[in-house]
């Protein structure tokens, strides 16, 4: 924390630094959010974007550096405390409660959102008073799968999955939105509707982290870009400043010659 | 037979009750008798706890014997040196099985798949053998806790033949209604969620450990009532309570029934005692291989087992019924 | 020091049985990825065609025939059920595994009873050994029985076949890469699928070696199977799922632990399960797990 705090940083990792057995998978990266913006984070395969990622969301600690999110420091909490502070992660293959319907799926979130994350209420009905529902409902109305409520979620398409996994997260009316790939393995027409769905919630002014393949999503959203290579952040601006930078050109024209 | 399934549907805990409670009046004619109708609805007791860990949350446990048989003990314990009153017996021994399960759920709901299975069954063993040798000297050892001449009694009235099956009865309809409104709580919801997907439920703010050891704990305290229950209606304890068969005999039942439909795994307990005290007559000395073949041929073929084959069998003669209706 | 000396060498011998029935359980689940219930059903197979045919043409014979036997059974086994449960839940295979288990014994219960069946050990394993005379380190007469030390003999002989079929042989280096990653195996092009088979077939093996030497040991009765397989379950998951070193390790550990608790019964009977608690609650993947098998 010796940074001096900043009121519009939401999210601010410092010094992050993680070793794998030797393998130095992040190298003293430091990055800031400011609030209500669109943050990138790119670079080649094995960049460590997306070890970068679950650090900030608990999944794994880092052997040096913090996190801290709205000033308040992440270390050794776990990913449930984590997302109760207003951070949601969107999977890279979408995850969510494939045996359920996806009415079911989004009342999950809206509850811990209601009721923390924990509490005994085994003698309470779920639909007592619609609330919870209606929420749920408005919310799958908002990512466009209106129709299908009571349908059970593996029967979705891709695409839908996707749509399904946002709608957890945005139920929980989070903060902070983390995107690992999105749209990664998606076709065409699919990337494209992601973009659009990623752009009305933006409206909102929620702020996001996405880690992204796909030079068109990242582009065409984002506000902030950091670019990582070997571990480490070679640049970072605005999508204009990214493009013309000669580093980040050098990181992606390396991994195209091998 | 579509009335029946929305009557069904509509009043299943009244459809229920009526079922459990007339019970041992049709009984006889298909070859069962009152002491056999108890032990199924102590079974299907344990079983319907059962089914709130494993069918719910998908934690198959190999231990459950530990709560129904470190309860019985204790109702057995209770009988032998406080009093024959069943009252103060049960709650003593639902506290114990209860505080068993809370430090056993503690130790291994931690772990999940295999290491979960095995670690349950390591912690009954430990305690079977225990009770046989080293806590001997008041379990009664390989013998068994003996209670002779002891006959148990609520406020004077002794708990025999009829008596003892409407209090079990009485056990088993609330333990179903319990069970019932925790499937449509909040609480419910979540625990079907840990088997469909913990780590996204992870991520979604909920405290996984704390949920699935609410199962455990609460799959527990059913068990504890069905081992004192045990006692209270065959005042003796059997060291088997412990033994990691009577877990085995559990996981069997519960999966023939159907999981996480609650009444599949009651279905369950009343086919196996059924199967075990009736059927067994003609079948001989093979019916344990039968029903052996009957519990491979239902999870090969029929993983959402009695219940599910039902659903399906009901769905197929509908949709038949319609095609020819529409016709 | 004699004292010290017989109780490792009882450890061993208790070890030894562990050994032979957890390896199997390891190799089959590390290379198939089966939690294999009937394995124990298995081993107790082993004994049951071993008292069977040594009865009828003699133990050499037996030797030979019931390990063939066993291939035979665990190829059918392999072909006509667990194969169908290699994509489905872990708790699945566990419980068909299970049903086999329950069925195996009952047929044997139906056709020789529920009491132990004598098994005769044959005339060279009779009897007991002076070991003083071979090791000049113990004082006064000491003696052993021989089939024990033939059971340890045997058991780690076979570890040390199996080792070296999987560590030096071109069958091996597949089933190892197998073990690691079989999607990517069966990606190269490699047809894993005959070659599961031919490994749950070996893990049938090593049960029927089991089942014939530990046999005379352990009583032949239809509990047998379940009786031995709990322990040896706890033996694979302590060593570490899959992990055959870890196997070893952890029957040794077992082995010795009883052995050495022998004076003290209460501890004895509950040695093993204490060790397993103490070691899944420190290292939840035990001693030599790999991350991210079977959670």
């Amino acid at each position: 924390m010796s940074q001096e705090p900043m009121s519009d940083v939401m999210l601010d990792c410092y010094q992050v630094s993680k070793n794998f057995g030797g393998l130095q998978a992040l190298d003293n990266v430091s990055f800031r959010v400011k609030e209500g913006t669109i943050h990138s984070l790119i670079g080649p395969n094995g960049a460590g974007k997306t070890t970068l990622l679950n650090v900030i969301t608990g999944m794994i600690t880092p052997t040096k550096g913090s996190v801290s999110f709205n000033g308040k420091p992440l270390g050794n909490i776990s990913p449930h405390e984590i997302n109760q502070l207003g951070m949601a992660k969107v999977f890279q293959t979408p995850a969510i409660f494939p045996e359920m319907t996806l009415l079911q799926n989004v009342c999950i979130p809206a509850l811990a959102a209601r009721d923390g994350a924990f509490k005994l209420n085994m003698f309470q009905l779920l639909s007592k008073g619609g609330q919870i529902e209606s929420f749920a409902e408005e919310t799958l109305v908002e990512v466009g799968l209106q129709g299908v409520m009571h349908k059970e979620a593996r029967f979705l398409s891709r695409g839908d999955k996707r749509r399904l996994e946002l709608a957890i997260c945005l139920a929980h009316r989070p903060k902070i939105l983390l995107l690992d790939e999105p749209t990664a393995g998606m076709a065409r027409h699919e990337t494209e509707q992601t973009i659009e769905l990623l752009r009305e919630i933006s409206k909102r002014g929620m702020t996001k982290v996405i880690v992204e393949h796909d030079m068109n999503v990242v582009f065409a959203l984002s506000d902030t870009i950091t670019v990582l290579a070997q571990g480490a952040v070679i640049a970072e601006g605005t999508p204009d400043e990214v493009k013309g930078n000669p580093k980040v050109i050098e990181a992606y024209l390396g991994e195209e010659q091998e | 037979m579509i009335s029946l399934v929305s009557i069904l549907k509509r009043f299943p805990l009244t459809i229920f009750a009526l079922v459990v409670l007339s019970l041992p009046f049709w009984f006889p004619y298909i070859g069962g008798y009152v002491g056999l109708a108890t032990k199924m609805t102590i079974w299907a007791l344990f079983a319907l706890g059962f089914d709130l860990l494993l069918g719910f949350t998908g934690y198959l446990s190999f231990g459950h014997a530990i709560f129904f048989g470190m309860s019985a003990y204790t109702t057995g314990l209770m009988f032998k040196h406080f009093s024959a009153e069943i009252i103060p017996a049960m709650i003593i021994a639902v506290i114990v099985g209860t505080l068993a399960s809370v430090a056993v759920g503690y130790l291994t709901m931690k772990r999940s798949g295999i290491y979960f299975s095995i670690l349950t069954l390591a912690f009954g063993e430990m305690l079977h053998s225990s009770a046989l040798s080293t806590f001997g000297w008041f379990t009664g050892g390989e013998n068994g806790l003996t209670l002779p001449d002891l006959r148990p009694v609520l406020f004077g009235i002794r708990m025999d033949g009829l008596t003892m099956y409407f209090v079990t009865a009485f056990f088993l309809i609330v333990g179903y209604y319990i069970a019932m409104r925790i499937s449509k709580s909040p609480f419910g919801l979540i625990l079907r969620a840990i088997k469909s997907n913990s780590q996204r439920l992870e991520y979604t703010g909920i405290d996984v450990q704390k949920y699935k050891l609410g199962a455990f704990v609460l799959s527990a305290v059913y068990a504890s009532v069905a081992g004192s229950l045990m006692v209270v209606y065959e005042p003796y304890v059997g060291t088997e309570y412990l033994h990691w068969s009577t877990s085995g005999e559990l996981v069997i039942m519960s999966v023939m029934g159907g999981l996480g439909t609650l009444i599949g795994p009651i279905i369950g307990a009343w086919f196996m005692l059924y199967f075990e005290n009736v059927l067994s007559v003609p079948l001989g000395e093979e019916w344990l291989l039968v029903l052996g073949l009957i519990f491979m041929a239902v999870v090969i073929f029929l993983p959402g087992g009695f219940v599910d084959g039902v659903k399906k069998l009901y769905n197929k003669l509908t949709k038949n019924s319609a095609d020819v209706e529409g016709k | 020091m004699n004292n010290f000396f017989l109780q490792t060498l009882t450890g061993l011998q208790i070890s030894a049985l562990y050994m032979l029935i957890a390896l199997g359980l390891t190799l089959v689940f590390g290379t198939l990825g089966v939690v294999n219930f009937a394995h124990g059903a298995l081993f107790m197979l082993g004994a049951y065609f071993a008292v069977e045919i040594a009865s009828q043409f003699g133990f050499e014979v037996a030797i030979v025939a019931v390990p063939i036997l066993l291939f035979i059974v665990g190829v059918a086994l392999e072909r006509g059920l667990i194969r169908h449960f290699y994509e489905r839940s872990h708790t699945d295979q566990i419980l068909v595994t299970f049903g086999l288990a329950i069925v195996i014994g009952e047929v044997l219960k139906t056709i020789y009873g529920a009491n132990n069946i004598p098994f005769a050990k044959p005339t060279w394993g009779t009897g007991i050994l002076r070991l003083d005379e071979y090791l000049p380190f113990l004082d006064g007469a000491v003696y052993y029985p021989k089939w024990r030390l033939i059971l340890v003999v045997v058991s780690f002989s076979t570890v040390a076949a199996l080792f070296i079929l999987l560590q030096f042989t071109k069958f091996g280096l597949i089933v190892r890469a197998g073990m690691r990653d079989s999607q990517m195996i069966a990606f190269l092009g490699v047809n894993i699928t005959r070659r599961f088979t031919i490994v749950f077939g070996i893990g049938s093996i090593i049960a029927a070696i089991a089942g014939i030497f530990g046999g005379p040991i352990t009583q032949v009765e239809p509990e047998l199977g379940m009786k031995l397989l709990i322990p040896s379950f706890l033996v694979v998951v302590v060593g570490g799922m899959g992990s055959l070193p870890g196997a070893v390790l952890a029957s040794l550990i077992f082995g010795m632990a009883i052995s050495f608790t022998a004076e003290y019964a209460p501890i004895q009977q509950i040695i093993i399960y204490l060790i397993a608690v103490v070691i899944l609650l420190v290292r939840p993947r035990g001693l030599m797990g790999k991350k991210g098998l079977m959670e």
